[in-house]
């Protein structure tokens, strides 16, 4: 069997109009691709039903760029009969009953779920070592992590397992993994995507996002997610619009915003050199990049560990033992069992966030921290909106260094948030923000570009990623 | 050894009336089959959001408007977060920092003595799961969870039972005809919880609260009991702690359910999955445009078309017969026997077979008919009292159920003619007391009139008959 997945959607398709191939040979292929890559450990669970789904698609749809092609969901990602386990112990025998609004979209577009794939527990973490059922590894150099959280869909697309993945980015969960693997990875707008079915982590900063090989096909998968959902009230309605249609296009004119701080020292000297090796690049097609002062950028860290902290203590409160999911046993009152459950179904950093969490909303502090928290991201908000009014982007490295070796960043958790300082001040304005692989380091790890966009306009961010992309092919 | 004023303020929670749940297309029904009325949001399934049912706020402008409050026109809504199984999402949604309605009043009369309550707020909360315990396993129904309520807080402005009483009968008959709530206490479809402290100065004492009191007597019933517990309790040098009561009716007396924990954390914050709420002025005068009438204002009207004022508040007591007589003000016709005709023979009728008017077949037309027939002295309060079964349960009309019930005749002067003629010649005493200016004897005569016509003609006629027959 050759390998059909390795081509672009667009080819793949056509084989499939073409009846050259079905569905359920993309599928075969994609199985006997995890069980070939089953140690980079990037799923947690496959769709033991994904054959039969691939065999009783019906008639290829020409004009449905998605028919028959298989997917990774991230688990924490409510799928409708298939395990749904947010990587964790308390709910590593939960089976959901319904599916969210973005697999429903899937369904639509006749995609096929192969399985789940591996993530930080309820994506609380950096480098997906927090996974109860262990870290994925990066297919790139199988020492070192994939990012995280979304590091599961990281390495199933970079391993080459499934051309498309969703991931969820809260503070840079689908950013980060992208970069670290070399892949693209969008962050929509908040709002854009439904976040109806996604287990909530920080619900004002969860959006739900493509992860991809190329840019082309993040924005036609990113097509298919959009929407307003009556079930989600934080979504937003749109216009439809095809997140494709400015690719291609050229950049001469485009007025890029280099704020200081993302090439501050705090980056790595060989991530900085490519970045200002980027800006010449898109200088040199004509584009304006101006290095810019932004305030309050470094705040975004401190800022999402109080606001993400407290809205993850009370969102994982549900998780109790009582409806589904794991129940200690040996328990004769309800307060052990509350204890028990929790004490034993959630890792050591779900319990650490938890109890900041719990902490910074607890009586006083919640206006010492918390109240303040959302004061300060106004103000980010407004100044990104501040710099969005003479620039159409703002650029930087998406991470400070390129993906760590796993079993280096346990031991600090603190240390552990400044892989993303880079990527969350965009969660805090809730804007569009993707990466874009732009080369590799001397250890031939990958470099991703940071591309942020105004809000909803995701299609400029995909023209200038599709350039640099075509660029540096 | 100067008084003790007690102070107290009062808690009510009412669910609210809507087709569907406060954050879930679940429906909301009292009395459905356990776990019946329930979906993955009410179940606080990982992934599902709340979203928000309009007609709810409506209520909650609604009531806010007939309790005189501020409309808050920007608000959110705030997770009060606390473990409790009967919590499905171990947080309750609900509103702390800015309640739909601040700073209203309701007007209450006690003794003769009118007085303003004062409602520090209320707000939009989803109840809980009813939970039942067994030997050793609790068992949850979440049909209730998500149902909507409101929660109205008066200031701590109340000084004893009655002035509690006053204001929970008030404030139930306002829900109640502005059809926020059916307000049945004994279905929890409203709950009342008072909180009572006693001081000699000015500053208060400390608040006790008590729980599970299951009617507005009992509320009044419970604050007095408290407030003389806690006089005995100061007096004899004790001291009174936080806590919460629970009040026994079987022995009228409050009990100590539980001790106040000091500092009560409930880590409010902002609900992030709910937008925050601009209520329009559009929006609110829609919501208000749908009120009915309210007892205040009907009394005024039903005081301008003659009713008495006990008419009134046996009307207003009884909401079925209200709404009806309401309907029927269409329709020209003496409204005082309209009312009389109600509250006693209709009435009657409708407490025998536990019915309410409007499973009847009295239309207003045969109704009016019954009272134009009255007037004009075609058919007696005995016709009716004859007739009541057949007008509630016919299609017949009024004139083909006096043929068939052979009444007709009875307006016939020939008749009671007749029967006058037989009166005057059995009391030739009462006659002639009458007819020496003694009033009394008239009435003795007619009632004898009606004692012979076993109370079948009219009473109007049969009298001007004898008068006319005495005067000759």
């Amino acid at each position: 069997m050759s390998k059909y997945l390795n081509l672009d959607i667009r080819k793949i398709h056509e084989l499939l109009v073409e009846k050259k191939i079905t569905p359920l040979d993309l599928v075969e292929e994609a199985l006997k691709e995890i069980e070939n890559n089953k140690d980079l450990n990037a799923f947690i669970t496959i769709n033991d039903k994904v054959r039969e789904e691939a065999s009783t698609l019906g008639e290829v749809d020409p004009d449905n760029l998605f028919f028959g092609i298989p997917i990774a969901v991230k688990d924490n990602i409510i799928t409708k009969d298939i395990r749904t386990t947010c990587a964790s112990h308390i709910l590593d025998n939960f089976i959901p009953i319904y599916d969210a609004t973005a697999i429903k979209k899937l369904k639509e577009a006749k995609m096929l779920i192969i399985g789940k794939a591996n993530m930080d527990e309820f994506a609380m973490g950096s480098t997906s070592e927090t996974s109860y059922f262990g870290a994925p590894l990066n297919p790139r150099d199988k020492t070192r992590a994939t990012g995280g959280s979304s590091g599961g869909s990281a390495a199933a697309v970079a391993g080459g397992i499934v051309p498309f993945a969703l991931g969820t980015d809260t503070g840079g969960s689908i950013r980060q993994p992208a970069s670290y693997t070399g892949i693209v990875g969008m962050k929509p707008t908040y709002g854009r995507v439904s976040r109806y079915g996604l287990v909530a982590f920080a619900s004002s900063l969860d959006a739900i996002g493509p992860m991809t090989r190329t840019v082309y096909e993040n924005a036609a998968l990113l097509n298919i997610l959009v929407g307003e959902d009556e079930k989600d009230l934080t979504s937003v309605k749109k216009d439809k619009e095809d997140f494709t249609r400015l690719i291609g296009e050229k950049i001469a004119g485009m007025k890029i915003a280099l704020p200081k701080y993302f090439i501050s020292d705090i980056v790595d000297e060989e991530i900085s050199k490519r970045i200002k090796e980027v800006i010449s690049l898109l200088q040199k097609n004509g584009a304006i990049v101006d290095i810019i002062d932004m305030k309050y950028l470094d705040t975004a860290v401190n800022l999402y560990q109080i606001i993400a902290m407290a809205e993850a203590s009370s969102n994982l409160a549900r998780f109790d033992g009582v409806r589904y999911g794991f129940r200690a046993n040996d328990v004769n009152d309800v307060d052990t069992m509350y204890a028990k459950t929790r004490g034993e179904g959630f890792g050591d950093e779900v319990k650490r966030r938890i109890m900041v969490g719990s902490y910074i909303l607890s009586g006083e502090n919640a206006r010492i921290y918390y109240d303040k928290a959302l004061k300060v991201r106004d103000d980010i908000t407004k100044e990104f909106n501040r710099i969005f009014k003479d620039y159409d982007l703002i650029i930087g490295p998406t991470t400070t260094r390129v993906a760590p070796l796993l079993g280096t960043s346990k031991d600090d958790p603190h240390k552990a948030f400044m892989d993303d300082v880079l990527v969350i001040p965009v969660n805090m304005a809730g804007l569009p923000g993707l990466n874009v692989p732009i080369g590799t380091n001397s250890e031939d790890m990958p470099i991703g570009l940071h591309i942020i966009g105004k809000a909803f306009d995701e299609a400029t961010i995909y023209r200038l990623a599709s350039f640099i992309e075509e660029v540096k092919r | 050894m100067s008084e003790f004023t007690p102070t107290i303020g009062i808690e009510v929670h009412v669910e609210v009336k809507s087709n569907s749940k406060l954050f879930s297309s679940s429906a909301n029904s009292y009395g459905m089959a356990t776990n019946t009325s329930v979906n993955v949001v009410d179940l606080g399934y990982p992934g599902t959001l709340p979203t928000i049912n309009k007609e709810v706020v409506r209520q909650g402008i609604r009531t806010a408007h007939i309790l005189n409050c501020d409309i808050t026109r920007r608000m959110h809504f705030d997770r009060k977060n606390y473990f409790y199984p009967d919590n499905p999402k171990n947080y309750q949604i609900t509103q702390n920092r800015t309640p739909i309605g601040r700073n209203g009043y309701v007007e209450i009369e006690v003794d003769g003595v009118k007085k303003k309550i004062e409602i520090e707020e209320l707000h939009i909360e989803e109840d809980t799961c009813k939970s039942a315990h067994r030997s050793n396993v609790s068992l949850l129904d979440f049909n209730r969870a998500g149902v909507p309520l409101i929660e109205i807080v008066t200031k701590p402005c109340i000084k004893n039972g009655k002035e509690a009483m006053a204001y929970l009968t008030k404030l139930k008959e306002l829900l109640f005809y502005a059809n926020i709530s059916d307000c049945k206490m004994e279905e929890g479809s409203m709950r009342c919880e008072p909180n009572i402290s006693i001081s000699k100065d000015d500053k208060f004492g400390t608040k006790v609260e008590v729980k599970n009191v299951s009617s507005i007597h009992n509320v009044g019933l419970a604050i007095d009991y408290e407030i003389k517990r806690q006089e005995e309790m100061l007096n004899n040098g004790e001291t009174i702690r936080e806590e919460t009561r629970r009040f026994d009716d079987k022995n009228n007396k409050t009990i100590l359910m539980r001790v106040k924990e000091t500092g009560n954390d409930y880590r409010y914050f902002i609900e992030p999955d709910i937008p925050y709420l601009e209520l329009t002025d559009e929006f609110i005068n829609d919501a208000l445009s749908t009120l009915p009438l309210l007892p205040d204002e009907l009394r005024e009207k039903y005081s301008k078309i003659g009713l008495s004022s006990l008419q009134i508040e046996k009307l207003i007591n009884n909401r079925s017969l209200n709404d009806y007589f309401l309907g029927l003000l269409e329709y020209k016709t003496n409204y005082v026997t309209v009312v009389n005709l109600l509250l006693s023979d209709i009435s009657s009728y409708l407490n025998k077979h536990n019915k309410v008017i409007t499973d009847t077949h009295l239309s207003y037309e045969k109704l009016v008919n019954v009272v134009d027939n009255l007037e004009k002295g075609e058919l007696s309060n005995k016709n009716v009292k004859d007739l009541i079964d057949s007008l509630m349960e016919s299609d017949l009309t009024l004139e083909e159920l006096k043929k068939e019930f052979k009444i007709e005749n009875i307006t016939d002067d020939s008749f009671i003619k007749e029967i006058i003629t037989k009166v005057i010649e059995n009391n030739p005493d009462s006659v002639n007391d009458y007819k020496s200016g003694h009033d009394r004897a008239l009435k003795y005569l007619m009632g004898q009139v009606m004692k012979e016509t076993k109370g079948s003609v009219n009473p109007k006629k049969a009298n001007d008959l004898l008068v006319d027959a005495l005067n000759k």
